[in-house]
């Protein structure tokens, strides 16, 4: 995987939608600067700011506190090195999520991806899959939020699924972007975000936690 | 399907013929169905597809709150680290 001048390291076409999701944080600006210019306490500011988001990134991605903290150091790491090619045209945070993503996924393939494309190994096993249980219950849902559940639902879904949900429904990634990070087709990764939404329905209702999710977005 | 479902014929896809179409649909539709005219006519007459692209839409709106972390943050070895190996990689770099 290329991170430097592959299509999923330039800023040639910003989202507006990830600028929305990722506004400018105070002080950001200034510190990323000042970090080009060597600053090391400006450094330190731009990870205590992003820590937390690059490591939960890489927990969802890795399911692994062990890897994900390894990961965490190279993003930051890598960070460092090319904090110069930042140009500012989508939000820092954005890039920043997407130097790590490609980081995870080089590392992935480096554990033994590298000979089969990731759009037949993100594939699940028949047992993982969702069930299709269509028109099995009842539609009516009524209760009140539980993030935690969610999380653990995500959790517990098979990588391929997990991959595709948090970069498309939590990260804001778009499929196009999805795929080419993945190096599978769009058609593929709207199969894979749909096939994870169905798994994630059917944990929830299996711990009874769907209608708490319902009323939490309402 | 290519098309975003312009060309689906509503009035006679059964439920499970639906379901294949979703994720295209969902696709196209920014993630939100149940919200267009041109699915309410087939959604009130099949209220399991209602529950299912309710309960997607729900579960996808959901996730956007897992964007802002939970507590979870790495531990100080992290930074302890990173600050080695970038006095290690300065002290290289100086002549």
């Amino acid at each position: 995987m290329h991170l430097e001048g592959s299509p999923s390291m330039t800023q040639t076409k910003p989202s507006p939608g990830l600028f929305k999701r990722n506004p400018p944080i105070v002080g950001e600006a200034e510190a990323i600067e000042s970090a080009k210019n060597g600053d090391a306490e400006a450094f330190s500011k731009l990870y205590a700011l992003h820590k937390r988001r690059v490591y939960t990134l890489c927990l969802r991605m890795l399911g692994n506190v062990s890897e994900a903290e390894d990961m965490t150091q190279e993003a930051f790491l890598h960070l460092f090195r090319k904090i110069g090619s930042f140009r500012g045209e989508s939000a820092f945070s954005t890039w920043l999520h997407r130097l790590t993503v490609n980081l995870v996924l080089m590392h992935l393939r480096k554990k033994g991806l590298q000979l089969v494309s990731l759009e037949e190994t993100i594939n699940p096993s028949e047992e993982d899959a969702p069930k299709r249980d269509f028109g099995s219950r009842d539609p009516q849902l009524s209760g009140s939020v539980d993030r935690v559940a969610l999380e653990r639902a995500v959790g517990s879904l098979p990588p391929g699924y997990r991959m595709v949900f948090v970069l498309h429904d939590v990260e804001g990634f778009e499929h196009n972007e999805i795929a080419t990070m993945l190096e599978c087709s769009t058609g593929n990764s709207k199969s894979q975000l749909h096939k994870a939404r169905l798994k994630l329905r059917e944990l929830l209702r299996q711990t009874e936690h769907l209608p708490e999710l319902k009323e939490a977005v309402q | 399907m290519n098309d975003g479902g312009a060309s689906l014929d509503l009035n006679t896809m059964t439920p499970s013929q639906f379901e294949e179409h979703l994720p295209e649909l969902f696709a196209t539709h920014n993630g939100r169905i149940s919200d267009d005219p041109a699915f309410s006519s087939f959604l009130n007459h099949h209220p399991d597809c209602a529950a299912l692209v309710r309960d997607l839409e729900y579960i996808a709106e959901a996730a956007r709150s897992l964007l802002e972390p939970a507590q979870a943050e790495p531990s100080d070895a992290v930074w302890n680290s990173i600050q080695g190996k970038l006095k290690i990689a300065a002290a290289g770099d100086e002549p």
